[in-house]
């Protein structure tokens, strides 16, 4: 059923007028003046966050020292991709979400940069930071309020990738030249290759690896952690997230490690555990859910406000990345849900019309993750929500009580089972495959963006029972592969000619904006 | 002009100023622009470093 | 070197994954339970009534129809098991048990059973899908501990009734051990400058204890053994020893041509080999058989997933070990293509064997049936055992 939009988008209508083949856009997006202004504060906004960050000369230093530092000359180019078409409450969530987010990074890298060893070398700051993986929940961190959760790999793998969409091939080519096969999974390979060519940022009294997100990552882990301990001094721990995690038989299991992952940070910060610092965490945990839930109900009726790109980054930062330890978020969530509510009740939509209502599943392509925004535009498909968003949605124990702090190391345990991505990618085929059916039906949808991402094999072993079950049920699954974060393999337009060839020759449809069918960013950042 | 006209007025020239200079360099892009011309000059020095691969 | 009486019989046996002596035990009266994994552990799978057998799928042509389920990305042992699967090659069993251990099998034994590639008219048929350590801690003994018990004794219990006593999983390791020691002395004829067993004999033998009744080739394995200790070797010498570590080796004629070239493959260290797979259990009375078991199975064992630093460090220490025990030259580390675990795992082993104990390492991806890939490995090896040739020449040379 295809839902008109009886508001007339005012500014720019033809989206095409934005590009050329340059690395950088034509010209910003003329949205009316209210929009555009609100556009342009908030460009000022994050100019401010990138000028407080460069005139500090530790991270003038880092510029200069780490490559992977270059991709965030792009970072109002990316704003600019995810707030592409958008209007009113729609450019006004994705603006609080993003523009945190970046903030956010930026924190994360004030951080690094102050304690690394070549660039701030801040010892004393250092000795209170726990290196973490950047695909690992941080629950382990909730209850130690005063040592530092440090993801080195998010600035440096994962939010370089949605800057610049080759800021990975130079360290794939490292990996790969030390003799790991191109075939693996370019995330770890690329963090296995920053490792090898010493471009991390060495700082931490321990480290704390987690074999979450799956083969690639339990791998490289060794690579990296063989570094850390012989030649930096550090030592690390392996923290396990359980394959069968929605079994009973291993929830003892994954709670204990919990225990020894505290048990070893204490004895490498000299940080005790603090109860009343976790429940506290626990109760923002409680409300990211809530908050989440909620979103995703909206998502549910024709008129979902919070979606695409920005909904599952923006996840990624809270649930994953943050987990409750940041007081900041809160009213981030709040602010988001009163334009979302606002959005919802002026019935405000992102397009023209909305012809399609799409599940996107598998994992999603770093460097053309924009392409759920771009698919509104073109093809009037809304994303409601993507695998990667659907990840917990029990409420743990907020409360401190003795039962509760034995309860809080399976709550920790649990949601680092519920990894995002990992919840679905591993524990069986009926997290994978079984719930997306039941997602489709609750969500209404009646499509589903299948990105299959060519080296993810646990994604991959399920291609034909993806395919046999969509016809079954009667769901048009529109097969979009890619590789994650090296456009080499499929570049962004190779990616989107799948979806427009689906669109027209499957659906025989026309585009909503023709001018963006085809755009001539192979060479953009 | 009184001072408490004019230093209102010159205040308001200023921002207006800086408005339309950063407005022009925002609907322009010429922030992006100019950064991406910046950003070969990275990638050469990057290239040029000693590196110790380890494995 | 004289031929070795029973060779010809076993290598008719692997010719197939259904062959005859399964037949023959289910005849008996025995349960078959296969297995995808060595972090199964075998002695439970062996318990009174029951033979395990190994899945794997020999002469594997095409993997079309599982490459569509599984797209061409996935290892291909996973494609060709399935495949072998949905061809009905497997039919055999009786049930499935395989580890959430990697990706790549866990989604073979899915797609097995989501296809219902087995178990048709068979009511008791189960697949069962168990959880295994990552670490070698205590936490993760009482984890296998347990995942034993849910989904490997309880399940052939109620639907087999097996007995899964102590008593019964003693007996099974007994029987067990007994192969062991016999694969394992066998083996020690490789040792030597003159070897009584190139490796790919003894690859035969030791892959036939996987695939077939332990019961009903026992004889022939102590026959041979027995054998061996007459047998004249060869007088030509091996331009090479080298050990071979690595992912699933079940085609034997990976050994056959690493050794037509020259190279005597000294020492197997890879999935389905006899290091450490075919180490014995020795079980003491003061504790429940189970947990020996799990904890000789952990402890041991040299699977890349296995993930803290320990096991990580170890598993280089080990393969530097055996190549000392066995006399190795060098070392070659293979991993079957698109596998992951042993794509890292050869990375790192490759470098640190060469850097930390001063071996030669080749290290190379290969087909899951090499006979698609001959000339390319011939190349390879071939060129490895000439650098070794140097090497030992110059090292000569330097007195």
């Amino acid at each position: 059923m295809t839902i008109h939009n009886d508001r007339a988008r005012p500014g720019d209508q033809n989206l095409g007028v934005l590009f050329n083949e340059g690395k950088v856009r034509r010209r910003r997006e003329w949205r009316g003046v209210k929009d555009t202004l609100y556009d342009y504060g908030r460009w000022l906004y994050i100019l401010s966050i990138l000028a407080r960050f460069i005139v500090k000369p530790r991270n003038i230093k880092a510029m200069f020292r780490y490559r992977w530092m270059a991709n965030y000359l792009a970072v109002p180019h990316m704003v600019d991709k995810f707030t592409m078409g958008l209007r009113d409450e729609p450019l006004r969530i994705v603006h609080t979400a993003m523009d945190f987010v970046v903030y956010d990074v930026a924190q994360t890298m004030e951080n690094i940069f102050r304690g690394d060893r070549r660039t701030g070398n801040d010892e004393k700051f250092s000795a209170k930071c726990v290196l973490t993986d950047e695909n690992a929940m941080t629950a382990f961190m909730m209850g130690f309020p005063t040592l530092k959760a440090i993801l080195r790999e998010v600035p440096t793998m994962f939010v370089a990738n949605l800057l610049n969409q080759y800021s990975t091939t130079h360290y794939l080519d490292v990996a790969q030249q030390a003799g790991i096969p191109g075939d693996v999974c370019p995330m770890p390979e690329a963090e296995a290759g920053i490792s090898i060519e010493d471009d991390f940022a060495v700082l931490g009294a321990c480290a704390v690896q987690v074999n979450t997100t799956c083969d690639g990552s339990l791998m490289g882990n060794g690579i990296i952690a063989k570094r850390l301990e012989r030649e930096y001094g550090i030592p690390t721990f392996q923290l396990v997230a359980p394959m069968r995690h929605r079994e009973a038989d291993v929830q003892d299991y994954a709670a204990q490690d919990i225990k020894n992952a505290i048990a070893f940070i204490e004895e490498h910060t000299g940080a005790k555990w603090d109860w009343d610092a976790y429940f506290e965490c626990a109760k923002r945990v409680n409300d990211i859910t809530r908050n989440r839930l909620a979103w995703l109900e909206m998502n549910s009726t024709n008129y979902p406000q919070f979606v695409g790109a920005p909904f599952s980054l923006y996840n990624d930062t809270n649930y994953m990345g943050n987990c409750g330890r940041s007081p900041k978020f809160p009213p981030i969530d709040r602010k988001i849900m009163k334009y979302a509510q606002h959005g919802y009740e002026a019935k405000r939509m992102m397009a023209p019309e909305y012809r399609h209502r799409a599940i996107i599943w598998g994992v999603q392509p770093q460097y053309v993750i924009d392409m759920l925004n771009w698919m509104i535009h073109c093809w009037g498909i809304v994303p409601l929500t993507d695998m990667l968003s659907m990840v917990n949605t029990r409420e743990i124990a907020e409360v401190d009580t003795p039962e509760n702090r034995e309860q809080a190391y399976y709550d920790m345990a649990w949601l680092n089972e519920n990894m995002i991505m990992r919840n679905r990618t591993h524990g069986g085929y009926k997290v994978l495959v079984d719930e997306l059916w039941q997602f489709c039906e609750q969500m209404n949808a009646d499509m589903v963006i299948m990105w299959e991402h060519m080296s993810c094999k646990a994604l991959d072993g399920m291609h034909g029972q993806f395919e046999e079950q969509a016809r079954e049920k009667g769901i048009h699954l529109v097969w979009v592969c890619h590789d994650l974060c090296d456009p080499r393999v499929y570049t962004r337009q190779a990616i989107r000619d799948q979806l427009n060839t689906y669109m027209r020759t499957v659906m025989r449809e026309e585009p909503l904006d023709p001018t963006i069918e085809v755009l001539p960013d192979e060479k953009a950042w | 002009m009184p001072k408490f006209v004019k230093i209102p007025l010159l205040a308001i020239a200023t921002l207006a100023g800086l408005f339309v200079v950063t407005f022009t360099v925002y609907f322009l892009n010429l922030d992006m622009k100019l950064l991406s011309k910046i950003e070969p000059f990275f990638l050469k020095h990057y290239d040029k470093m000693p590196r110790k691969n380890y494995v | 070197m004289r031929d070795l009486k029973h060779l010809q019989y076993f290598e008719d046996l692997l010719q197939v994954a259904n062959n005859p002596l399964i037949g023959q035990a289910q005849a008996d009266g025995k349960i078959c339970v296969t297995y995808p994994c060595e972090n199964v552990p075998e002695p439970l799978l062996n318990l009174p009534g029951a033979f395990s057998v190994r899945l794997f799928a020999p002469n594997t042509g095409s993997t079309d129809i599982a490459t569509y389920y599984m797209t061409n990305l996935l290892c291909e042992t996973s494609r060709a098991l399935l495949e072998r699967a949905i061809e009905g090659g497997f039919n055999f069993a009786d049930c499935v048990i395989s580890p959430d251990g990697c990706t790549m099998m866990n989604r073979c034994v899915e797609n097995m059973e989501l296809l219902k590639t087995m178990g048709k008219d068979k009511p008791h048929f189960f697949w069962q899908y168990m959880e295994i350590p990552l670490k070698d801690d205590d936490n993760n003994l009482s984890l296998y501990k347990l995942q034993c018990k849910n989904h490997i004794l309880d399940p052939l219990h109620e639907a087999y009734g097996l007995d899964i006593s102590d008593a019964a999983i003693r007996q099974a390791v007994e029987e067990h051990n007994e192969v062991c020691r016999l694969i394992r002395q066998i083996g020690d004829f490789r040792k030597g400058e003159k070897p009584r067993i190139t490796g790919y004999e003894f690859h035969v033998l030791d892959l036939a204890t996987y695939v077939c009744p332990k019961y009903l080739i026992v004889d022939r394995l102590r026959e041979t053994l027995e054998e061996l200790k007459t047998r004249e070797p060869d007088g030509k010498p091996w331009r090479a020893r080298v050990v071979l570590v690595g992912s699933e080796a079940d085609d034997s004629g990976l050994i056959k041509l690493i050794e037509e070239v020259g190279a005597f493959v000294c020492a197997d260290r890879f999935c389905m080999g006899s290091l450490p797979g075919r180490d014995p259990i020795e079980l003491n009375d003061s504790e429940d058989a189970l947990t020996q078991v799990c904890r000789a199975y952990m402890h041991r064992c040299q699977c890349p997933r296995m993930m803290n630093m320990a096991k990580v460090y170890g598993r280089k220490q080990y393969v530097a070990d055996i190549a000392k025990e066995y006399g190795a030259d060098g070392v070659i580390y293979e991993q079957v293509k698109f596998c992951d675990p042993w794509a890292y795992e050869r990375t790192l082993g490759s470098v640190m064997l060469r850097d930390d104990y001063g071996y030669p390492v080749l290290s190379v991806d290969r087909p899951y049936n090499i006979s698609s890939s001959v000339g390319q490995m011939r190349t390879r090896v071939q060129a490895f055992v000439e650098s070794i040739e140097i090497k030992k020449l110059q090292r000569g040379q330097k007195g």
